[in-house]
């Protein structure tokens, strides 16, 4: 079987191959054809097969990230949608929380004001009314004002409705009717309904959820069916299949339906391929640093698999996102952050970004401020001749320039000024992944840091010095690994239901008919998309408080039924989130099932090891701190493909691959695996 | 642009200051995924602070309201003031309970938590956090729509630097007068508990900082980000002409009290700029009464004041981040004469003096607002708090509902429609949790249409709100703005007064004032809350045709006013 991963980006479209008989993988990198994302598709695919020895008719499966979504979301960009709703409440998605982003503003704008996905002249309402606790019908759905309101969504040029009712989380039948008028009033247009994503309570998170989904949908639709249609152009077999920000992956029609679903595509595929790295070299717990140009993305794995961000918290572009997704923190730094010194004299590096263009000033485009590439070249740590694999040739003195104006403003040297730009960077990513281990109650001690993207590995090393992380791996393919992950990944449905019910009166035997029901539905989903029964694994959680908490933790059912061992569990998981645990009543709020579809896995590389020799490129000079000063210490530059296996290469060395540029600073040593891994220890002092 | 002396390198200073941002981040975050009333864990109405020795704040949540976090730095003082009367000091494993509104607190029911941080011997800073909680044990249930308490000792209980643990042994006696003394005290408790316990945090993480890069660096980085943020704020003041600028504003008071004093009642503010110094005088203010709405001098007035300052100087929307600490507040001096409404004398009440105070910041912005047009709003429409209750299963519940209000008109901007205002920022409380655990209904939940102030740019929209009880209860509210409407600014119209209506609609309807105190209701009976719609920025006439005709589409404004208020529609 042969398996393309295709990522595409707003600069580049990468892809990996996987031949699963044969174990060959091979990679590429096209450029990006917004206008025409097909296009880029085609090429890479074509020219990805011409190199492994293939056509494209060779092909069984393309894996598909896309920040398609994203991007519709982030320029507001989407259909002109429709919103039907329960007669009182037409303005919930507009009153939001109340709450104003910025405490100390005046002057700011609330996303969903001035940017609604639903515009409120667009905005009808309806009699009908469910209430708790059980979903009993207060008002009987009008289907007469339902239809009213379709006819008058079709006159206004409406093509994507989203039918959303109060508690429709508790009884969707009131939803599930209207939508079913609405279709029938408008043939063409997109229906979503808001229990019909996720039925979780929460209205202004759920109905900015359906809203958010209709908006995007057509455009979702349209993009997924022209990329089909060039997969069939180009006779390419294969089904396509779309990762979702759960972490698994969709059939492209299940992806088309539920297109909010895809906002976190391209992150989550990087902490899969994170993770797959991480598994060749047997390590369980990770923490996944993805290092690009703009913005730098973190990601947790441990024993029990990605950490998944709970609903609460899950936020895209400011608007609300009540779906499942992986926990991704992304921060303002990457290679373009700029450093500067503002007006009242501090010294800030980001999230203020150069971009792709003018870019960092070491790329000659007409950039006059210093980034943290520039301060990287500044220190020797990037060899301007070598910047991604050759393809940039980097101007040394434009990088020096910039950060000899900023070492001025700062009143210090040289070397002072780009080595404070990269711990200014580098205090802030580890301030970053502190939040998201020592805060959760993991200690960073126990974890690997998988470094990848563009600059990660360049950075890697001194943050995970300033955290206490031991290690560092570098993925084989650092600069493709969201490819990679699009290859390692599984199928994936999740499903839920709010049931809210309290310790002392749970009715089990009700949560388990639930359980069963919603395991039933993830299941049917992974056959019809023809994975075989036996390759189905399902599991099933809780997320449960104590009775008044406003917060939930997820407490896995490994029985997939409910018994009285899972409030047991949640005492102990509560205390590890919060050092503290309470002895009130425990209430179970939803129940959640997760059916995973496995999928053939991307194999480990092929090597081509040599000794030191091989390896050896050059020598250039590098600056690093010793004792308390900065020096320009001789630095080894050395060609990854070569590098011998199993022997620790001490630092100061750099490394070079095609895709990226390991830093490997004087306290630190290198070893190439067998398993296509870079690993990055602190030497014993 | 130079660099000023510091004490550490910047570099140091800056990664020093994100980390004691992520501990307040880390403290705010774990309150509210702990707390139980939805007053904190979905309102937010908490703060999470980490101050030095010296009471001086060093960085806060930014999910903690300003009301809530800003007061923190006066608990301390307050504390310390309240030791040295009574020669105690802090010791190391305290954690003192502290909530006197003459000792620094905000208000009664915004208990703070605040642990000492040492280092050997050595007192180097303290961990805080203040939280609303939903009963403190006044007269009638709740902690809002006290408003009738006639003195300090009606609005509850009040606890002046009481050492709720010391020296690491929990003082079992407070928590029994605690569990007998509040209603629902299983809940208020727990909240308490969760706020010593993020408090608790804050201090290890401070004590890990100190360990990390020793006490003189954090000390030195410290004092050089105040330095800094005190240094940001004057280079904006002093962009300001030199000068005195006054305005006032009126607030309802007790509109339906018999006695003149109660109702219509001045709120004046001058403020004057003197190079990088900024002066807020509040002579003029209407005197203390014996009802609740005087304000705290420090914990409510100071705060209001920084707030709106900070916001229109420092708008986070076109100004850099500035780190939040006690440099901000500097280059600022606040006066008001003792026995005003702005700084009463014990033990004249203060429970309910939220409304006021936005009254007080919105007054300080239109003094200012000639001078920095582009940075300023028209009046706010002014907020509602409200708490039910009843007796349920043997035992009382109690819910607090703050009510949104809106933003004026601002330049090249239509103002924010239904949102809490100035130093509040909480949250509503979803219609699919209220009604899943109370015996309450939410029937609507809207904007008004039609009621904002006409401008250039147009006020933002209130909200219209209808909560039915579905078993006996009672309510109390605590309001303003049912009378004086939100003024509009440079030539734009005034936005409309709220109200409140029970039973509306029907032949029970009966008009509420903004203050009412707590009032038993039947089951099927509804209170409305109606936000005022906040004033217009600007001509009407200059306002953008499109603009009118969009507003017309959406029903945010209807036909006919738009003929009556826009010239330039009428003739389109």
């Amino acid at each position: 079987m042969r398996v393309v991963g295709v990522d595409i980006g707003g600069t580049f479209t990468d892809l990996a191959l996987y031949d699963t008989d044969s174990g060959a993988t091979h990679v590429h990198k096209v450029p990006s054809t917004p206008d025409e994302p097909g296009h880029a598709l085609i090429t890479g695919i074509k020219e990805l097969c011409g190199q492994a020895g293939l056509a494209p008719a060779d092909v069984d499966a393309v894996f598909h990230g896309t920040t398609v979504a994203t991007n519709a979301v982030l320029q507001h960009r989407g259909a002109t949608a429709g919103m039907i709703t329960t007669r009182g409440v037409r303005d919930i998605v507009h009153i939001g929380r109340h709450q104003r982003p910025q405490n100390y503003s005046i002057m700011q704008d609330i996303p969903w004001q001035t940017k609604p996905f639903v515009q409120r002249r667009h905005r009808k309402v309806v009699s009908e009314r469910i209430v708790p606790p059980s979903g009993d019908v207060l008002v009987e759905l009008d289907e007469d004002e339902v239809r009213a309101a379709a006819q008058e969504l079709q006159s206004e040029g409406v093509t994507a409705v989203a039918v959303c009712f109060l508690f429709a989380y508790l009884n969707d039948t009131h939803e599930q009717r209207a939508a079913e008028i609405v279709r029938d009033e408008m043939p063409d247009a997109f229906v979503t309904t808001s229990a019909g994503i996720f039925p979780q309570f929460r209205e202004f998170e759920r109905f900015t959820t359906a809203c958010m989904n209709a908006f995007v949908g057509p455009g979702i639709g349209t993009y997924l069916e022209s990329l089909a249609g060039s997969l069939r152009d180009e006779n390419v077999p294969g089904k396509l299949h779309v990762m979702m920000s759960n972490g698994g992956v969709a059939t492209a029609r299940a992806a088309a339906e539920k297109p909010v679903t895809l906002l976190l595509s391209g992150p989550a595929a990087g902490i899969l391929g994170g993770q797959w790295a991480g598994e060749l070299s047997e390590r369980q717990r990770l923490i996944t640093f993805d290092m690009g140009g703009t913005s730098a993305d973190i990601g947790i794995v441990t024993e029990r698999g990605v950490a998944e961000a709970s609903a609460r918290d899950t936020w895209v572009a400011g608007y609300p996102l009540l779906v499942p997704m992986l926990d991704v923190h992304t921060i303002g730094a990457g290679g373009g952050s700029i450093a500067y010194v503002d007006e009242a004299g501090g010294f800030r590096v980001g999230p203020r970004s150069a971009g792709a263009r003018p870019g960092p000033a070491c790329y000659g485009f007409g950039g006059e401020e210093a980034t943290i590439t520039d301060a990287n070249v500044a220190l020797g740590r990037i060899d301007p001749d070598r910047f991604l694999g050759g393809e940039i040739k980097l101007d040394r003195d434009l990088a020096l320039g910039a950060v000899e104006r900023l070492a001025d403003q700062l009143g210090v040297g040289l070397y002072e000024a780009a080595e404070g730009v990269i711990t200014i960077a580098n205090a802030s990513m580890a301030r970053a992944i502190r939040s998201r281990t020592i805060e959760k109650g993991h200690d960073p001690r126990d974890f690997t840091l998988v470094a990848f993207g563009g600059a990660g590995s360049l950075h890697a090393a001194e943050v995970a010095d300033s955290l206490g992380v031991p290690e560092v791996l570098i993925p084989p393919y650092p600069g493709i690994t969201s490819a990679t992950g699009l290859l390692t990944s599984d199928l994936k449905y999740d499903q839920m239901r709010t049931v809210f019910m309290i310790e002392g009166s749970i009715d089990a035997e009700r949560l388990n008919r639930e359980l069963t029901e919603l395991q039933a539905d993830v299941k049917r989903r992974l056959l019809e998309d023809g994975i075989p029964d036996e390759d189905i694994a399902v599991s099933a959680s809780l997320d449960c408080r104590y009775v008044g908490q406003g917060y939930e933790l997820r407490v896995p059912l490994p029985e997939l039924q409910f018994t009285d061992a899972a409030l047991a569990e949640f005492h102990g998981m509560h205390e590890q989130e919060y050092q503290h645990a309470m002895h009130d009543p425990i209430e179970i709020v939803n129940l959640r099932v997760t059916a995973i579809g496995a999928r053939p896995k991307l194999g480990k590389p092929q090597l081509s090891p040599g000794d030191l020799t091989d390896a050896l490129l050059g020598e250039g000079e590098s600056v690093f701190r010793s004792n308390g000063s900065l020096e320009a210490i001789p630095t080894r530059y050395l060609d990854r493909s070569r590098l011998p296996l199993n022997k620790t290469v001490p630092g100061p060395v750099v490394i070079f691959q095609r895709d990226t540029t390991v830093l490997v600073p004087p306290a630190w040593g290198a070893v190439a695996q067998e398993s296509g891994n870079l690993i990055l220890e602190r030497r014993p002092v | 642009m130079s660099v000023a002396e510091t004490r550490v390198d910047p570099i140091t200073a800056s990664v020093i200051g994100g980390a004691l941002d992520s501990i307040a981040i880390e403290m705010g975050h774990k309150l509210a995924r702990m707390s139980y009333s939805s007053i904190i864990r979905e309102s937010e109405d908490f703060g999470t602070v980490i101050c030095d020795a010296e009471a001086r704040q060093l960085c806060e949540s930014p999910q903690s309201t300003p009301l809530q976090s800003g007061p923190i730095p006066g608990y301390v003082r307050g504390i310390n003031r309240r030791f040295e009367e009574i020669g105690e000091e802090w010791k190391p494993g305290d954690v003192v309970m502290h909530n006197h509104p003459y000792y620094g607190s905000s208000h009664g029911p915004d208990v703070g938590f605040l642990v000492p941080v040492f280092v050997g011997d050595e007192l180097v800073g303290f961990s805080g956090s203040t939280a609303h909680h939903l009963d403190i044990g006044a007269l009638t249930p709740g902690s809002c729509g006290i408003v009738d308490a006639t003195d300090a000792y009606a609005e509850g209980l009040q606890f002046n630097a009481i050492k709720i643990e010391e020296e690491g042994k929990r003082n079992e006696w407070v928590w029994h007068i605690l569990r007998d003394n509040i209603r629902m005290s299983d809940i208020v408790v727990a909240d308490m508990q969760a706020q010593i316990a993020a408090s608790r945090i804050g201090a290890e993480r401070f004590l890990e900082l100190i360990d990390r890069y020793g006490l003189e660096t954090v000390q030195g980085a410290s004092e050089d980000l105040m330095d800094y943020s005190e240094r940001v704020l004057r280079t904006e003041i002093e962009k300001l002409p030199d000068g005195t600028y006054s305005a006032e504003g009126m607030i309802d008071g007790y509109l339906d009290h018999v006695d003149p004093a109660y109702r219509d009642l001045p709120i004046c503010a001058a403020v004057t700029i003197d190079g990088s110094d900024l002066i807020v005088d509040l002579e003029g203010t209407a005197p203390q009464v014996d009802l609740p709405i005087n304000m705290p001098f420090e914990g409510t007035v100071d705060i209001a004041i920084y707030l709106v300052l900070r916001s229109i100087l420092l708008d986070s929307e076109t100004h850099p981040p500035v780190p939040t600490n006690s440099g901000l507040f500097r280059p600022i001096a606040i006066r008001a004469p003792e026995g005003c409404l702005a700084n009463p004398r014990y033990p004249a009440p203060t429970i309910a003096r939220f409304v006021a105070g936005n009254i007080i910041a919105e007054t300080v912005m239109r003094a200012l607002a000639p001078h920095m047009p582009e940075a300023v709003a028209a009046s706010v429409g002014n907020l509602k708090v409200i708490a039910s209750s009843g007796i349920r299963d043997g035992g009382h519940w109690v819910h607090m509902d703050i009510i949104e209000g809106s933003y004026g008109g601002r330049y090249g901007k239509d103002g924010l429609d239904a949102v809490d205002t100035l130093y509040g920022n909480t949250r509503n409380n979803p219609i699919e949790d209220i009604e899943s655990h109370l015996p309450l209904r939410v029937t609507r939940y809207e904007l008004q249409e039609d009621e904002a102030g006409a401008g250039r740019w147009r006020g933002g929209l209130g909200s219209i709100r209808d909560v039915e009880f579905t078993e006996p209860g009672g309510f109390s509210i605590e309001a303003d703005g049912n009378k004086w409407p939100p003024l509009g600014i440079f030539g734009g119209s005034d936005g409309t007064a709220g109200s409140i209506v029970l039973n509306p609609g029907t032949d029970k309807a009966e008009s509420l004032p903004s203050k009412i105190p707590y009032r038993k209701v039947d089951a099927g009976e509804t209170i409305r809350t109606v936000a005022p719609s906040a004033g217009g920025y600007g001509e009407p006439a200059e306002r953008d045709v499109d603009a009118i005709q969009e507003d017309i589409l959406d029903d945010f404004v209807s036909e006919e006013s738009a003929k009556r208020d826009y010239p330039q529609y009428r003739e389109a």
